[in-house]
């Protein structure tokens, strides 16, 4: 083995002793002993069932479940020689004909605002990218609630993000849904919260590592347990939402989902829904988000063939094509 | 229906969100750049981006499936159906993707489909999945046949495949292959049953004795026709056979050499011994006298039994015999000898020279259907006789007819025949397969044409498998034939690749007239073979055949008891000369009891058999 290779050898062992020492408390836990905690200082762990086909059905003959999710594709070179287009999709279960699909897009060269060079430049395009993609998602959301009045819309990812990225069209969707009786819930992948591991430290003196959910749970809930996270404990991360963790398939990992607070009464009934979309052999998203999200992809090739279609060819080559791309 | 993806001036891909292609079915592309394009689907596919139930590598359960259902979506929806299209004719540009895409009408069809008219093509069957296009199907072209499907007779719905027969001129000679249970026989039958209509003269070589066009086909249930006054089943040495008088010496070496080959050494003998005009006796006659002759060893022995014979007639018999031993020993020798009369007696045994072949010429004059029933053997011999015989009265005739000399007429016939590689194998020279090779070189220009069926295409001589310019492909499992048949036929990959899995009965049909494959069913045949009965019900029925006789028979005599037994044997042999012992007729009434045909019945005296 050469030099190079035994110095990474040896980074990688200080890892392995550092995360041995950070969770050494956590490990050491019980799972009895976790779930105890989590029982009278998170919320209840409770068992939950699928959902009947006849429950479904009612879902189905009050409007259905309508999907949201959004994607982002990006062709071109470095800033600010690329393209950036981004779609959402709003799909509803009951309506075959009824997808909605807002796409748009976005290029430094031509919509650019004043430079700020100090800015990180990463900064400024994920955030855009989040707006705008927020955005879309929630215009779509919007106009299916309009236009289908769905039992629930499932949106793909945390609710929060939409109150930081798009504020006011947020606030649109939250009203509507509230006027139209329409269940509002966001289904979160991957879970980015502590906030077991903060009530661990704030209750237990001896811890100073900041641990995270994902990172607790892991394991730890059978599969078809939920978490109803107390009201108190939720607030601490922020208002206007309730939130559930849960086991939705056979994989050790545990999802999440928001509900906005005024529907609260619906937080277990749409765990159930989440659950009972779940295939087993998951890694526990609902296999509805999975659909929507494999539909609004934009790949490579389509993206690329749009371009190549429907932009000039001399502006095309000149703008977008990277000296990489030119070369494959 | 709309072209998607990446095209080319020969192929492009469709798709649709609700209507699944079928492989050979015929679309019309509508290029806003050309003219329209008429494609054939070579493949289809159905297409789900969530099933197999794989995303992202997940395995998705089917109750998810269901719950989604409750909810109303259905994942089968999803599904799009994709076919890849190859243009019949090459397209000017690539084709435009996002074309529409449509169904023919079928006057756009037409031409490529149906190329002969009604009575002057053999309608064969039908062109598979073209019933869209055959709804607007001219009328004379509809309801003309039946297929027959999974045990029923179904109507016809779609464009009707016509052979057509006047092409055979231009693109002569038929092939039909298939391996075993494919239904080359079923389509052999059909297409005599065609011939037999027009009134083709036709000539067939039935070594199964199962071309017989007698009997209505059982599932039209009576509704079917005969063909009884349009075809004559023959039997070499019965109703046909060779006249011997009419024999060349090369005829007659050709005959015993498809008996048993011939040494060079035999072939001699024959040009030596055989003299035109001799009969089958005269000629056997001489070649015995020289072997009785050698047999005495040497002239003067031959000398001693004229000198010492009882009469006259004997004297006169040694004379001859020393006469064809002076001129013929030293070039004949004896064991050649000897095996041409053992060649000849064969030949003569089988009935082979008792009778000769008018009723085939004239069978062919009438443009009946001669079928030719005998051994493959005695076939293998007979037809080199008679296919040189007719092919050469039909080449007199129409040579006589260029040099504007008079010639008796002799009408185009068609020679068929099953498991043809008999007669031209492959590799070896049989008698049979010089002719065959002549008519399928020659034979376009005097209006002689073969069709021949094989299972083994691998093993038919290869330059008359060049010749044969449509070729009817049945299933084929075999790859040493499917490789053959790619090599002689335009089926493309693909359809090669679906050789192994054709259902009995349908068949790729390769026409260098038609410029490209059809896809077709061979229709139901009007007429059946004569044993097509499953051996297994033959046993049955032969079984209740002998039960009735005998049921027939004792019926009468019941209730018999068992010390009556040998007085009943005793009357039945009187009645019917059917001998039963005791015991056999004992095991024959326990038989009828089991059947329950009959009772038996325990009494005080013994037991006794009774209704
Ligand atoms: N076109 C058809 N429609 C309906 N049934 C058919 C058709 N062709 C064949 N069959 C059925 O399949 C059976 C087998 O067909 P056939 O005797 O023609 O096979 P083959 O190819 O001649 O086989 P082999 O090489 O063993 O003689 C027939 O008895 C017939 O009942
Ligand atoms: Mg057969």
């Amino acid at each position: 083995m050469n030099e190079l290779n035994s110095i990474l050898r040896e980074r990688v062992k200080d890892l392995n002793l550092c995360l041995r020492e950070k969770y050494d408390y956590l490990f050491g836990l019980s799972k009895k002993e976790l779930r105890s905690f989590i029982n009278s200082h998170v919320g209840e762990i409770k068992k939950m069932d699928k959902l009947d086909t006849s429950q479904l059905a009612l879902y189905e003959s009050r409007g259905g479940i309508v999907g949201v999710d959004g994607s982002v594709n990006r062709l071109g070179g470095a800033h600010p020689h690329y393209v950036e287009v981004y779609q959402a999709l709003a799909k509803s279960t009951s309506q075959k004909e009824g997808d909605l699909v807002l796409a748009d897009l976005y290029t430094p060269l031509y919509f650019d605002e004043e430079e700020d060079s100090l800015v990180d430049e990463e900064i400024i395009i994920g955030d855009r990218r989040n707006e705008k993609l927020a955005t879309l998602e929630l215009d779509v959301a919007i106009e299916s609630v309009k236009k289908h009045k769905p039992y629930a819309i499932l949106m793909d990812g945390g609710l929060i993000r939409y109150n930081i990225h798009a504020h006011d069209r947020w606030t649109e969707l939250r009203q509507l849904c509230e006027e139209e009786g329409v269940i509002l819930v966001g289904v979160i992948k991957d879970i980015k919260t502590s906030i077991i591991g903060d009530t661990i430290k704030e209750i237990d003196g001896r811890v100073s590592n900041r641990y995270y959910d994902r990172e607790i749970l892991f394991g730890q809930l059978d599969y078809g347990e939920m978490i109803i996270i107390k009201d108190e404990v939720s607030k601490k991360l922020a208002r206007g939402y309730a939130s559930v963790f849960l086991r939705s398939s056979l994989a050790p990992s545990v999802i999440g989902m928001d509900i906005i607070d005024s529907q609260r009464e619906h937080i277990q009934e749409m765990a159930r829904l989440v659950f009972t979309l779940t295939p087993e052999n998951s890694r526990g998203v609902p296999l509805w988000l999975d659909i929507v999200d494999k539909e609004v992809l934009i790949s490579d090739d389509i993206m690329r063939s749009m371009m190549e279609e429907y932009l000039d060819r001399d502006l095309y080559e000149r703008f977008f094509v990277s000296e990489r791309d030119k070369r494959s | 229906m709309k072209v998607v993806g990446i095209t080319t001036q020969q192929e492009v891909y469709v798709g649709s969100k609700d209507r699944n292609f079928r492989i050979n079915e015929f679309l019309i592309i509508e290029d806003p750049y050309q003219d329209n394009l008429l494609g054939e689907v070579v493949e289809a596919n159905t297409y789900n981006r969530y099933i197999p139930l794989n995303i992202y590598g997940d395995f998705v359960d089917s109750s998810v499936l269901e719950s989604l259902k409750a909810l109303g979506y259905n994942i089968d929806d999803d599904t799009i159906y994709i076919a890849k299209v190859r243009l019949l004719n090459e397209a000017l540009y690539p084709i435009q993707t996002g074309s529409d895409v449509r169904i023919p009408k079928f006057t756009e069809v037409k031409d490529i489909m149906v190329k002969s008219k009604l009575g002057e093509g053999l309608v064969l069957g039908v062109i598979k999945n073209t019933d869209d296009l055959a709804k607007d199907m001219d009328e004379d072209l509809k309801g003309i046949l039946y297929t027959f499907e999974e045990g029923a007779l179904i109507p016809q719905n779609d464009i009707p495949y016509i052979l057509d027969l006047k092409s055979m001129h231009h693109y002569p000679h038929i092939g039909v292959f298939g391996g075993s249970g494919s239904g080359k026989s079923f389509g052999l039958r059909v297409i005599l049953e065609e011939l037999m209509d027009l009134d083709i003269p036709t000539i067939v070589l039935d070594p199964h004795y199962e071309m017989d066009f007698g009997e209505g086909a059982p599932y039209l249930e009576g509704t079917g026709r005969d063909f009884k006054d349009k075809f004559k089943c023959l039997q070499v040495g019965i109703q046909i056979g060779v006249r011997f008088e009419d024999l060349t010496a090369q005829d007659l070496k050709n005959l015993l050499d498809a008996a048993s080959n011939l040494t060079d050494s035999m072939n001699n003998v024959v040009d030596i011994l055989f003299k035109p005009k001799d009969s089958y006796y005269s000629f056997s006659n001489r070649l015995q006298m020289l072997t009785e002759a050698q047999e005495e060893g040497s002239l003067d022995r031959i000398e001693s039994r004229i000198t010492n014979a009882r009469d006259e007639e004997e004297r006169k018999a040694w004379i001859e015999r020393r006469d064809l031993f002076i001129n013929y020993d030293k070039l004949c020798p004896y064991n050649s000898v000897r095996g041409i009369i053992w060649r000849l007696r064969r030949l003569g045994n089988d009935g082979v020279f008792s009778k000769d072949i008018r009723e085939i010429e004239d069978g062919l004059q009438q443009g009946k259907l001669i079928v030719i029933q005998g051994s493959t053997r005695i076939l293998q011999v007979f037809s080199t006789y008679l296919l040189n015989n007719l092919y050469h009265k039909r080449r007199d005739y129409k040579d006589a007819l260029y040099m504007k000399a008079g010639a008796d007429y002799f009408p185009p016939f068609i020679i068929v025949t099953d498991e043809a590689h008999n007669f031209a194998p492959k590799g070896y020279d049989s008698p049979s397969k010089s002719i065959l090779k002549e008519i399928s070189q020659e034979g376009r220009k005097y209006g002689v044409f073969l069709i021949f069926a094989s299972q083994r295409p691998t093993l038919l001589d290869e330059t008359i498998t060049a010749q044969l310019n449509t070729k009817l492909i049945f299933r084929t499992v075999r790859a040493s034939d499917i490789q053959t048949i790619q090599e002689e036929t335009d089926l493309t990959v693909e359809e090669c690749k679906r050789l192994p899995y054709l259902r009995t009965g349908d068949v790729f049909i390769s026409s260098a007239n038609m410029g490209r494959t059809i896809f077709a069913r061979i229709r139901a045949a009007l007429t059946t073979s004569p044993h097509t009965l499953n051996p297994f019900d033959e046993l049955k029925e032969r079984r209740q055949e002998d039960d009735d006789r005998f049921l027939d028979i004792i019926m009468a005599k019941l209730p018999i008891n068992d010390i009556d037994l040998a007085q009943v044997a005793l009357e039945i042999e009187q009645e019917t000369g059917t001998t039963y012992t005791v015991k056999a007729l004992e095991e024959r009434l326990k038989q009828m009891v089991n059947r329950k045909h009959i009772r038996k019945e325990e009494t005080i005296f013994g037991y006794r058999y009774i209704k």
